[in-house]
Formats: structure tokens, C-alpha cells, sequence
């Protein structure tokens, strides 16, 4: 049970990171943002490099992820979805848009770290054995610990900077946000920014524990869409309780149901579904349609 | 039928049934075959796609219905000894059936929302079949024998092009019936405002029922045919890539146009052909491609929607 | 003459706010009755809950003696009870026609089936749609846009197209939700025309507006609502005398009482 727990809370941790981003990219901008695995895989690629093949300290290596994908999603923003944003008026065009630039992640990926796995040596040797109750490596409960770590920080920028509250207004009402003076172009390109950082930081969080691949791409983008989907689109809160909804079913399932095979997933899907049909707008979502 | 649309329907059977086969014997390229049977087939999912656009949802989910189609023919044949003739709309009917039970809660949901899920619902379509033992896992089902009729053929590339074009030919017919009945009326009208549509009486759960089982059927025949040629199916045959793909094709051909998938997936998938020769850059330059077409027609592909359908009393 | 539609001790609560408080009227057929109240006043939740879009907390919504409460919207349209909606709520890429059309699905004898296979009586609905939908659009005089693609349409237009599809569905009462808002003097002055022509083909009509003048000179009977509930019923002369309605219109500051 313990173990159960722990582990969902492990896994929850960094879901709900990755689900942050991308509700956070999804209520500044109504883009649902194809590319955010792509982002995790190469923030996962840049650790490595710098961690593995440079040599440096892990921690540079998550600087690195954190800024690279931080430039990233701010180019993105400002060269591709502004000005079809602008210029077109269906929520299907940024979609494709994002699909393309899925893809081209990919690509790029592919032709600079390759296709292979890739691993990183332990960041912290030993294992936590509570009586067998409960057993954990220790780099799994840093990594663990990080990511909880950065969901407060950003908890806290987003409730008390000056930057997060333009943010939360412009994700509540954009034109009484722009009327109140606040920057749209500006903040939608940190909240971009933002938003692909923190999907770069799992990526480097987690490449110390399951290592990374180019295929890893596609799903972490529907995890990510299901938290986001339990939560309610667009809602903070709401991403963290779907990242640690799903990690805690992930932990579940995995522990109850593996003497079926790997149905777990079918599971979740389908009470999923079931969720949804009662309440199409998530956990904490507004109602809308 | 007007006059011109009679001739234009005759041009494009001469072509496909009589000028391609003649074409490819004379220059040789028997490849061509495989690709055009793709092209064809692709197509029939896409249209699938297309439907769902059409009673106004976003459908990136078409990848599980082919998945689930080939699947169930590929168990019909091998495991039970079913002729693939009687397998093949037997999956198209399994797939439709499907469909109406995850229909049922999804199609309430809209816009992004509905697009998602759907997605969701490819990659747990893959999974699936990777856990569930009558699927054989990752494994797959392989060696399914050639269909009868066809096996016998001393081409059977040729076989399977004219069956795959055959099928595309009556599941666009269909389609353009639909379409152009009062029934495509009334998916426009869900398609525009479903309130309002419900206002007037429609029974809108029905309505967008029936459009997603159709839209699924096509899957599903479309997964089985795929199968039927490779003579194998693994869980990942369909996968999400190929879901996007669907959806890409009926956006690249226009979704106010009925034949707009059939064109599409020609020039997606000959495209990501012609792309082969650049080796390792092929996924880049396709891409960057698509990225660009998205820059310099953001509503381009899209502003042709309906306006191209009737567009003629603007 | 008993009544077409009863309203019963109508009720609904978002959380802790009421929204409309034990609301009860009736309508009589073949009457136009104006439901009016000031901003804010439970005027369009009181239109949802009749229209079935909403489900009532308590208390119920009859037609013909037939409770209607709670049943899905399309049930309620075939039954006889249709909807406007206030945003000029169209199908926007469709011809003004092919709205009119289209609207005709309450009519319809053949299934999807027969359609699909251009049936013979699909044929006929197809061909009886046409020639209702050209006398519909004549009558409101609509005929010489008929062709024009609805999103390109003046707002005049569209809140006739709005009627227009409303007609469409025969119905037995038709529900108009605020017919003449942003409109002026002389649009306002078509549309109560035209309202009253409607009534004119034996439809009852149910109208939820805030215009005073508009619905004094259109309404057979008026009933007022504030802050939830029901304060006064009668003709216009009786709610223009009316104390607690005076009061109520002067609370607010906006809406004078007209005329």
C-alpha cells in the first residue's frame, strides 16, 4: 500500500509538471499544444548531453533543459503561432500548426541526438528500504522531491509576481486583461515560454530515471492531455490534480491489474470516458458549451 | 447529375480502372501499385475523418478504428477461418458498433476538447492490442492468408488495386449521396449550431451518432484491407502519427469539399514519397513544409471549408 | 378556454442564488404574452426553463396538459414548443433559404434511410420543404434575399430569419427571446408587425423582451418579474398603473417605462 502510494506520488509529481505546461500554454493562448512530448524529449536530450557527455553537474545539465525549451517555446510563439493566430480565426489551424511543429521536433531530434535510448549514469546511489514496506532508490525521491519543488515555484510566481498575475488575468478574460493595460503579445510569449520550460525540466528530471528516447515523444503528449482532460482545460489546480490523479490510477493499475496484462491503461481510458460523459468540463473546469 | 459531372466521373474511371494499369505496364514501376492501393485506401479513413468534421467535430482517433478493423478481420480469417469477403464488412460493422459505445460520452464534448480525447483514444487503441492475448501483443498476427479470389490472381497487386479503388469509389459515392441528401443539410446544421439545430427538432445525439459510425465504419474497412495486403497487423500498424495524417489529409484537400480527402491523401502521401530520396531530412523538410503552408495560409486550406461546396451563390 | 401552456410554481436555484422563485401563469392559445422585467430579473433562466433548455429545481412547465419539464429540447420542438435565440443565433454558412429549409426537420415524413436512397417520399418532403420554405420567406418578406449567405445579413434580416426558422418547424407556440433588441424605432415597429401577422396564422406566441413600448403595444397580456418572481399579470393598460412595476422600472435605473 505504501509502496502504492509512493510511487503514485513519485509519478504524479512529474505528470502534473508536464500537465502545467500545457494547460498554462492552453488558457493564455487556446493552443493545444501538439509538440509539449517533443518538448520533454529534447529537454531530456539536452540533460544528457550536458550531464553525460559534457560531464557536467546534473544540475547545470536541468539549467540547460530549462533554458534551452525556454527559448524554444518563446520562438515558437513569436514566429509561428502569433502570426497564424492573428491571421486566421479556427482553433483547427493553430492545431495543425502544432502538429506540424510536432513533427519538425521530431525531425530535429532524430537528426541530432538520433533514435537510440540514452541514459545517464546515477545521480544518487542507494536504495530507501523502510521494511519492505516501502523501497525506493534515493534518485528517485530527489528527482521526486525536485519536481514538487518546482510545482510549488511556480504555484507561488504564479500567485504573487507581477508577471504570473498579468498571466492569470490574461488567461481569465483576454480583452479585460488587455484593457487593464496588460501586454497580451508579451505575456503569451513568457507564458509560451514558460510552458515549455517546465516540459523541458521533466524531461530533464526524469532522464536520470527511465533515460530517454525519440519515441517517447507522442505519449507524454496524451498523458499530458488526459491530466489536463481529468483537471479541466486551462486550470492550474486542475493540472496538478489530474497529474497526480493519474499518476496515482498509473500506480494502481500497475500494481492491481498487472496479472491481467498491461490493461491498465484501457482502464483509465475507460473510466475516463465515463468521467467525462458526467462531467465533460473536468474536476475543477468551467462549464462551457 | 449535370452533364459535366457525368463526364468528369467518367474521366476519373478511365483513369483509374484503365489509364494508371496501362501506364504502370508501360513504364514498368509495378511500385506504383502499393502506392496508389494506399493512396486509395488512406483515403476511404480520411473520408471517415472528413464526416466527423461535418457534423463539426475534430476527429484524431480514426488511427484506433483502422487499428481495431484489421484486427477483428485479421482474427476472423486466421483464427476462425472466415473468408476475408465476409470479413471485411464484418469489420466495418464491429468498428461501427464500437464507435457508438465510445461515441456515446466523447461526442458530447467539442472543439479542442473532443480533438483530444479522441487522440487519447488512438494511442489506448495501440495498447490494447498490445495487452490483449487474442492479439498476440506486440508479436502481432502475421502470415494471414491472401484473400481468395485474389490469391489465385497471377498479379495480385493488381487485384488489390482494383478492389481498393473499387471500395474508394463506392464509400465516396456514398459519401457525396450523404452529403449532397437532406441528411448533409442537417450535419450542417449540427456542423453550425447544435442549440439551434436541436431547437428545430433535430435529435442531435442521434445525428452525430450515426455520423461517427459511419465515419468509424470507414476505419475499420479501410484497417482491414491494409491487412489484408501486408498479411500481417501489429499494434503498431495504426498509431497516432497515422491519426494526425487523417486529419492533415482532409485539411490539406478542404473540408468543405467531399472528394477534398481523396485529394489530400494523393498529394500528402505522394508527397512523403517524393521526399523519400532525401533520406534522413525527409521528416524535417516535411514538416518545415507543412509549417510554412500553415504561415502563408493560416486560413488557406481552411477558408474553403463550405464556401467551395456552394460557393457559387456567393 | 383552458390554457395552452401552464407555468406551475416554476423554481431554479444556481447554488445558493434563485434565480426564479415559484413563478406561475398561464397562456392562453392563440394570445401574445410578454414576459418583462428589469436587467438581471430571472427574464432569460424563466425563458430556458420553458424551452426546456434548463431543468427546473421544482415546480413544472405544461403544455396541452403534458409536462414538458426535463424533456431534451428536440422532444419539446416536436412536440409544438419552439425557441428563438437572442444572439441572432442562425446557421451562418447556409443560404437564408437552406436555413428555412433545413428548419423543416420537424415535418419530415421520410427516414434518413430514404433520404440516403432519394426515396419518393423523401422527394415529396424534399419538394413540400421547398414550397413551405418560399411561402414562409414571402410572408415575412424575406423572398428577396433568399439566396444571400445568412452571416452576411443585416441584423433586421437576421432576427426575421430567426422567426423564419421558427416557423419553419410548425410549431403550436413559439417562444421569441428578446425579438427587438438593437433594434431602432423602425426595425422594432416591423418586427411587432410581423409578430402580430404571426400570430395571425394561429401560432401563440411567448415573448421575453425588456423594449416597454414594443411590448405594450404588441402584448395581449403582460406578466411582470422581479428579482425571481412574479409581481404583476394583466393587460398593458393594467401594468402601466401597476405600483410594485413602477416601482420595480424606477428601482433600476435604465429601463424608463414607455410610452
Amino acid at each position: 500500500m505504501e509502496q502504492i502510494l509512493a510511487n503514485g506520488l513519485y509519478l504524479g509529481a512529474q505528470y502534473a509538471l508536464i500537465a502545467l505546461g500545457l494547460t498554462l500554454i492552453f488558457a493564455l493562448m487556446n493552443v493545444l499544444n501538439f509538440a509539449h512530448g517533443q518538448m520533454y524529449v529534447l529537454g531530456g536530450f539536452v540533460t544528457y548531453t550536458v550531464y553525460a557527455q559534457l560531464g557536467l553537474p546534473f544540475i547545470v545539465g536541468l539549467f540547460a533543459s530549462a533554458l534551452t525549451l525556454a527559448i524554444v517555446g518563446a520562438l515558437i510563439e513569436k514566429f509561428l503561432f502569433r502570426p497564424v493566430i492573428r491571421r486566421s480565426s479556427r482553433e483547427e489551424s493553430t492545431m495543425l500548426l502544432a502538429a506540424g511543429i510536432a513533427f519538425f521536433l521530431d525531425a530535429v531530434i532524430l537528426l541530432v541526438f538520433g533514435e537510440k535510448q540514452r541514459g545517464v549514469p546515477k545521480i544518487v546511489n542507494g536504495v530507501l528500504n523502510w521494511d519492505f514496506r516501502l523501497i525506493m532508490p534515493y534518485d528517485r525521491i530527489l528527482i521526486g522531491f525536485l519536481a514538487i519543488l518546482a510545482i510549488v515555484s511556480f504555484i507561488l510566481f504564479m500567485q504573487y509576481s507581477k508577471t504570473g498575475r498579468a498571466m492569470r488575468a490574461l488567461a481569465q478574460d483576454r480583452v479585460a486583461a488587455q484593457l487593464q493595460g496588460v501586454n497580451v503579445d508579451r505575456y503569451s510569449m513568457i507564458g509560451f515560454a514558460l510552458g515549455a520550460m517546465l516540459a523541458g525540466l521533466v524531461g530533464g528530471l526524469l532522464v536520470t530515471i527511465t533515460g530517454v528516447n525519440l519515441g517517447m515523444g507522442g505519449p507524454t503528449s496524451i498523458k499530458a492531455f488526459m491530466m489536463v482532460m481529468i483537471g479541466g482545460a486551462g486550470v492550474i489546480s486542475g493540472a496538478i490534480a489530474g497529474g497526480f490523479i493519474l499518476g496515482m490510477m498509473e500506480s494502481i493499475g500497475l500494481s492491481v491489474l498487472s496479472q491481467y496484462g498491461d490493461i491498465t491503461y484501457l482502464a483509465i481510458f475507460a473510466s475516463l470516458m465515463v468521467f467525462l460523459a458526467i462531467r465533460p468540463q473536468g474536476l475543477m473546469g468551467k462549464p462551457w458549451g | 447529375m449535370k452533364r459535366n459531372q457525368i463526364f468528369a466521373l467518367a474521366a476519373f474511371l478511365f483513369v483509374v480502372l484503365i489509364g494508371v494499369p496501362w501506364l504502370i505496364q508501360v513504364t514498368g514501376r509495378w511500385d506504383f501499385y502499393y502506392t496508389l492501393t494506399s493512396v486509395a485506401l488512406l483515403s476511404i479513413a480520411s473520408a471517415g475523418v472528413w464526416l466527423t468534421f461535418y457534423i463539426g467535430r475534430i476527429n484524431i482517433g480514426q488511427g484506433a478504428y483502422a487499428l481495431a478493423g484489421g484486427y477483428f478481420s485479421a482474427i476472423l480469417v486466421t483464427k476462425l477461418g472466415v473468408s476475408f469477403w465476409l470479413a471485411l464488412p464484418l469489420a466495418g460493422i464491429f468498428t461501427a458498433v464500437v464507435s457508438i459505445f465510445i461515441g456515446w460520452p466523447i461526442l458530447r464534448l467539442r472543439g479542442v476538447y473532443f480533438a483530444m480525447v479522441t487522440l487519447v483514444l488512438t494511442e489506448v487503441a495501440r495498447l490494447t492490442a498490445l495487452a490483449m492475448p487474442v492479439t498476440n501483443g506486440a508479436k502481432g498476427i502475421t502470415s494471414i492468408p491472401l484473400p481468395s479470389g485474389i490469391a489465385s490472381l497471377e498479379n495480385t497487386k493488381l487485384g488489390f488495386y482494383y478492389v481498393a479503388v473499387a471500395l474508394m469509389i463506392l464509400v465516396f459515392a456514398a459519401m457525396y449521396r450523404l452529403v449532397n441528401s437532406r441528411i448533409g443539410h442537417l450535419c450542417r446544421s449540427l456542423q453550425q449550431n447544435e442549440e439551434l439545430a436541436s431547437s428545430i427538432g433535430v435529435n442531435i445525439t442521434y445525428l452525430r451518432i450515426i455520423a461517427y459510425s459511419i465515419s468509424s465504419f470507414f476505419g475499420g474497412i479501410a484497417g482491414a484491407m491494409f491487412v489484408a495486403i501486408s498479411q500481417s497487423i501489429y499494434p503498431s500498424s495504426f498509431q497516432v502519427a497515422d491519426s494526425v495524417n487523417f486529419m492533415l489529409n482532409c485539411f490539406l484537400g478542404g473540408l468543405g469539399y467531399v472528394f477534398g480527402p481523396m485529394l489530400g491523401t494523393l498529394v500528402l502521401y505522394f508527397g512523403w514519397d517524393l521526399l523519400f530520396q532525401t533520406g534522413k531530412l525527409q521528416l524535417l523538410i516535411y514538416s518545415s513544409l507543412l509549417i510554412l503552408l500553415m504561415l502563408v495560409l493560416p486560413n488557406g486550406l481552411l477558408s474553403i471549408r463550405l464556401s467551395s461546396l456552394f460557393g457559387d451563390r456567393k | 378556454m383552458s390554457p395552452i401552456l401552464e407555468v406551475k410554481n416554476l423554481t431554479k436555484k444556481y447554488g445558493g442564488l434563485t434565480a426564479v422563485n415559484d413563478v406561475s401563469f398561464e397562456v392562453s392559445e392563440r394570445e401574445i404574452l410578454s414576459v418583462i422585467g428589469p436587467n438581471g430579473a430571472g427574464k432569460s433562466t424563466l425563458f430556458k426553463l420553458i424551452s426546456s433548455f434548463v431543468k427546473p429545481t421544482s415546480g413544472e412547465v405544461l403544455f396541452r396538459g403534458k409536462r414538458i419539464s426535463g424533456l431534451l429540447p428536440h422532444h419539446v420542438a416536436r412536440m409544438g414548443v419552439v425557441r428563438t435565440f437572442q444572439e441572432t443565433t442562425i446557421f451562418k454558412s447556409m443560404t437564408v433559404r437552406e436555413n428555412v429549409i433545413v428548419s423543416h426537420h420537424l415535418r419530415s415524413k421520410a427516414s434518413l434511410w430514404g433520404y440516403f436512397l432519394g426515396s419518393g417520399r423523401a422527394r415529396e418532403d424534399e419538394e413540400a420543404f421547398a414550397r413551405s420554405a418560399d411561402e414562409i420567406l414571402g410572408f415575412l418578406g424575406l423572398d428577396d434575399i433568399a439566396n444571400e449567405v445568412a452571416s452576411n445579413l443585416p441584423q433586421g434580416h437576421l432576427r426575421a430569419l430567426g422567426i423564419a426558422i421558427g416557423l419553419a418547424t410548425n410549431p403550436t407556440i413559439l417562444l421569441l427571446d428578446e425579438p427587438f433588441a438593437g433594434m431602432n424605432h423602425d426595425e422594432t415597429m416591423r418586427t411587432v408587425e410581423l409578430v402580430r401577422n404571426v400570430r395571425d396564422r394561429g401560432v401563440t406566441v411567448l415573448l421575453v423582451e425588456h423594449d416597454m413600448p414594443a411590448v405594450m403595444k404588441i402584448s395581449d397580456r403582460i406578466v411582470v418579474i422581479n428579482f425571481g418572481q412574479k409581481i404583476a399579470e394583466g393587460s398593458p393598460v393594467e401594468i402601466q398603473q401597476n405600483e410594485k412595476v413602477i416601482e420595480a422600472y424606477l428601482g433600476s435605473e435604465d429601463d424608463a417605462i414607455g410610452i
